[in-house]
Parts: C-alpha cells; sequence; structure tokens
C-alpha cells in the first residue's frame, strides 16, 4: 500500500504536467478551428444565403397559374439551384402493394453552367428484389406517348431502393431530327420536339411482373431497352399527374 | 528523500511512459507483400498481391471499327471510341473528343457511366451531347443526353450517368417497333451514336464566320430550333454504342 501511494505522490506532477500539455493543444486546435471557419459562416450569410431565388419563385409562380402540377414542391434553395420534389404513386401496384411511395428529386445547379441534372428516386414499400426501370414520358398514364429510358432501379429485400442519376431532366424531350416539331414546356416556352414532363417506373421483366402481381395474363411492354421486343412488365409507379412535373 | 532524487525518479517514470506509449503504436498488426499472385494473411484483413486477370468481353456483332473494347476485369464492360470534326472541321481540325462508357455489372448495373473529353475545340463554348439514330444528317430519333463547357484552351470533360447501351427513342403508342441493338431485336428505335452540337446558333455563327448558319433542334429549352450545327461525330455507319 505504501508503494502505491509512494508511486502516487511520485507520479503526480508529470502526470498533472501531461494532462495540462494535453488539454491546451486540444483547447488550440478547436479554436484555432473556429477562428477558421466563422468568416466563412459570415460571408454565406451575407450572399449566397439570401432567402430569394429567381427559379424558385418562377416555378412557384408557374403552380400558381396551373402550369405545374400541384404534387410539385419547390424547395427554397440557395442562389442559382433549383431543387424539385414530387411524389410516386403506385399504378399497376396498387392493389398488391398500396403503401408503396416513391419520392423524386431533381437538383439543378447554376442553369448556364450545369452540364446535367441530377435526379434522385428513392421508394419504399415496392415488390422487393425486383429490378424497376425508369422513363421520362410525355403523359404520366397511358399511351405514355414519346419515352426516354433513364435509368434503372434494384429494390432491397424491404422493398426500399434508391438510385441516383445525372442527365438532362428539366428540359428533357424527344425528337426526331427528321421532322423534330415543336412543343410548349411549361417552364421553357416553346421548344424544339416533344417535350418529356413525366416520369414513370416499370417492371423491367414481364415474368417478374406476373409472378409479383399473380397474374399470368399481363402484356409485355416497351420499357426496357435489349433484347427481346416488349419484354418489359407494366407500369408500377407513376406521378400520377396531367400538368408537367418538371 | 532529497528533492533532486524525488525528480529523477519521476523524469524516469515520464520516459517509461513515453517509450511505452512509442511501443504501442508500433505493436499494430501489420501485413507485409510475399510473393507474387498470393494473398497474406498474418491475422488481419487478406489484400490481392497481383492484378486482376483481364478479358475483353463480348459487346456486340456490329460495333464500327473505331470501337475499342478495353480488357476489363470481369464482369465490366468499358468501350473507347473518337468523335471527329464535323461542324467546325475547317476552323478547328485538330478539334479531338474521347468518349468512354463504363458499365458495371450489367447484370445489376442501374446505369452507365459516360465520359466526353475534349481538345482544341472552340474555347468557352457549351455544345449540348446527343445520342444518335444515325451519325450524320438526318441523324433521325436523338436523345438529349447533357452539355460540355469548354475552357479557354479549348479542352473540357464531361461525365453523365444514365443507360447508354441500351439507349432508345420510343412513343409507346407505337409499341410494335423494333430495331436491332448488340442484344438482338429489341424495342424502339436503337440510338447507337454520339455527337456534339453548338447549344446555341447564335454562338455558331460567331465562332464559325457563317451569319446564314441555321438553327437545328439539338438543345432543350425555348424557344425552338435554338441550337447550332453538330460540331463533332462519331461519323460511323454502324453503331458506337
Amino acid at each position: 500500500m505504501q508503494f502505491v501511494r509512494r508511486i502516487i505522490s511520485r507520479c503526480a506532477i508529470p502526470l498533472t504536467a501531461l494532462l495540462l500539455i494535453i488539454s491546451t493543444q486540444a483547447g488550440i486546435a478547436s479554436a484555432a478551428t473556429k477562428v477558421a471557419v466563422a468568416p466563412v459562416i459570415s460571408a454565406q450569410s451575407r450572399s449566397a444565403l439570401s432567402p430569394t431565388n429567381a427559379n424558385d419563385a418562377f416555378l412557384r409562380q408557374l403552380q400558381r397559374e396551373g402550369r405545374l402540377a400541384r404534387s410539385v414542391n419547390v424547395l427554397d434553395s440557395l442562389g442559382q439551384t433549383t431543387i424539385v420534389q414530387f411524389p410516386l404513386v403506385p399504378s399497376s401496384i396498387k392493389q398488391a402493394f398500396p403503401n408503396a411511395t416513391g419520392l423524386v428529386t431533381i437538383v439543378r445547379g447554376d442553369r448556364n453552367n450545369a452540364f446535367s441534372d441530377t435526379v434522385t428516386v428513392d421508394v419504399q414499400n415496392m415488390p422487393p428484389n425486383i429490378t424497376f426501370t425508369i422513363f421520362f414520358i410525355q403523359f404520366a398514364g397511358k399511351p405514355f406517348g414519346n419515352v426516354e429510358y433513364v435509368a434503372d432501379l434494384t429494390t432491397r429485400g424491404d422493398g426500399s431502393g434508391e438510385t441516383i442519376f445525372q442527365c438532362i431532366a428539366f428540359v428533357a424531350f424527344a425528337m426526331d431530327a427528321r421532322n423534330p416539331g415543336t412543343s410548349i414546356d411549361g417552364q421553357e416556352g416553346l421548344t424544339s420536339g416533344t417535350n418529356l414532363e413525366h416520369l414513370g417506373m416499370w417492371f423491367s421483366s414481364l415474368e417478374d411482373a406476373q409472378k409479383v402481381l399473380n397474374d399470368t395474363s399481363l402484356m409485355g411492354t416497351i420499357f426496357d431497352a435489349g433484347n427481346a421486343p416488349l419484354h418489359a412488365g407494366p407500369q408500377a409507379m407513376t406521378d400520377g399527374q396531367t400538368l408537367p412535373v418538371f | 528523500m532529497s528533492i533532486k532524487r524525488v525528480f529523477k525518479a519521476q523524469w524516469l517514470l515520464v520516459g517509461i511512459m513515453m517509450l511505452g506509449l512509442l511501443v504501442s503504436a508500433c505493436n499494430s498488426t501489420s501485413t507485409t507483400p510475399q510473393s507474387a499472385g498470393t494473398t497474406t494473411t498474418t491475422g488481419g484483413p487478406t489484400f490481392p498481391t497481383s492484378a486482376l486477370a483481364l478479358r475483353a468481353p463480348a459487346f456486340g456483332q456490329q460495333e464500327a471499327p473505331t470501337v475499342k473494347v478495353l480488357a476489363s476485369g470481369d464482369p465490366t464492360l468499358i468501350v473507347q471510341f473518337p468523335l471527329v470534326p464535323s461542324g467546325i472541321k475547317q476552323l478547328f481540325p485538330n478539334a479531338t473528343a474521347l468518349v468512354t462508357i463504363v458499365e458495371g455489372n450489367p447484370a445489376i448495373s442501374v446505369y452507365d457511366t459516360v465520359i466526353v473529353d475534349v481538345q482544341n475545340m472552340p474555347p468557352n463554348q457549351k455544345f449540348t451531347v446527343f445520342f444518335t439514330e444515325l451519325s450524320a444528317k438526318p441523324f433521325g430519333h436523338a436523345e438529349y443526353v447533357g452539355d460540355v463547357i469548354t475552357r479557354g484552351d479549348g479542352s473540357a470533360e464531361s461525365i453523365y450517368h444514365l443507360i447508354a447501351f441500351g439507349a432508345f427513342a420510343a412513343d409507346a403508342r407505337q409499341a410494335s417497333v423494333t430495331s436491332t441493338d448488340q442484344t438482338g431485336e429489341a424495342s424502339g428505335i436503337q440510338l447507337e451514336h454520339v455527337g456534339m452540337w453548338f447549344d446555341g446558333v447564335k454562338a455558331a455563327r460567331q465562332v464559325l464566320n457563317n451569319p446564314s448558319i441555321p438553327g437545328t433542334p439539338f438543345d432543350g429549352g425555348g424557344g425552338a430550333l435554338h441550337a447550332g450545327p453538330q460540331v463533332m461525330t462519331d461519323g460511323q455507319t454502324l453503331p458506337v454504342i
């Protein structure tokens, strides 16, 4: 016991010194971090954090005028960015998966400098372990019209899934350059081609759809690439809107 | 005990503590590479010690001769092909572009990665990138993929994530329309070529010093036919993607 006391009494001074050194260094480091961050925040609060965003205001105006679907949320984004969100609802899977939900988020940076948009599709309570194709489409419901295949989404075992892709979304359009024609884009006015302003998800495999939906009479659709024709299944999720969602 | 001896003992103790810290820091598990092609397991993680075997994957039977299918690790597919100047050939004869398309595991990949690198192009200009049915006029069906904005030296790089190898155009009201792609007969009209266009006809007229250049549909947004002529093309009859 005496030995332990002796040790403690002899170590007290160096241990205290060590603790003092360590705490001093930590204090200096945290103070330095605060000093480095502080001016950045204050600069942001003066410029980029401005509450007004011309793009957001324009999109909200379109919504008020009935030119952008009510299901679209135009987020309060900073600077020159444009961020919209809208839900997807079950279409052909409604009976078997009534709680299926989808949320689409589209982000565009500066209109003049961005070279693509970023599209995030999040789904929940979908048929598990199934691959779905994602298309930009002319109409949200049948007959869908002109289409563009943009990506896939494969659900996990719990029916959730997420995919993120980077392509042109806000001004997506279809055309045959031999006769491009024109159409009215809600946000852009008269444009070349046929605007694709809706988003839908399809079973990439008809067999999967027939199995999941327990319906062998389902017909094949064009909504997947590659051999063979019409090997895709029915639409699973849709934005369900008549007015454009993007 | 004298003060001198107390201090001596304390510094001795500090020295021992520091030595202990040093030894414990150096005593972490480490793995060392052994002979090539083997893995080392010394209780920790296992690391490969030789390069992955590469194979040249099958891409299709009808790709253009300019397409290089890279030998890559299974199950990836990576193709590269050049773009050559079309509408800018006279003023920018040295313009070059390289397109790289990467598909991860074809069985599970959710999109392809498309990289477009350009050099010696008109500087500080914005160009659109399209997948097209045909590489030259009349181009046919087209899909707007993304933009490329050149720097002051005429170079630029853009990266997109979307369906490239399976890109097709379709009007779902005409579901019976089919065409042949690298996998065989498929729905819709295959888009198997890549081209770049001036995104504004005004810029094209200025750069090419030709005020009579007509507008084209190769850009999104308002108004109609505001894009300029094609600037780069894969120039092939057979598919490049």
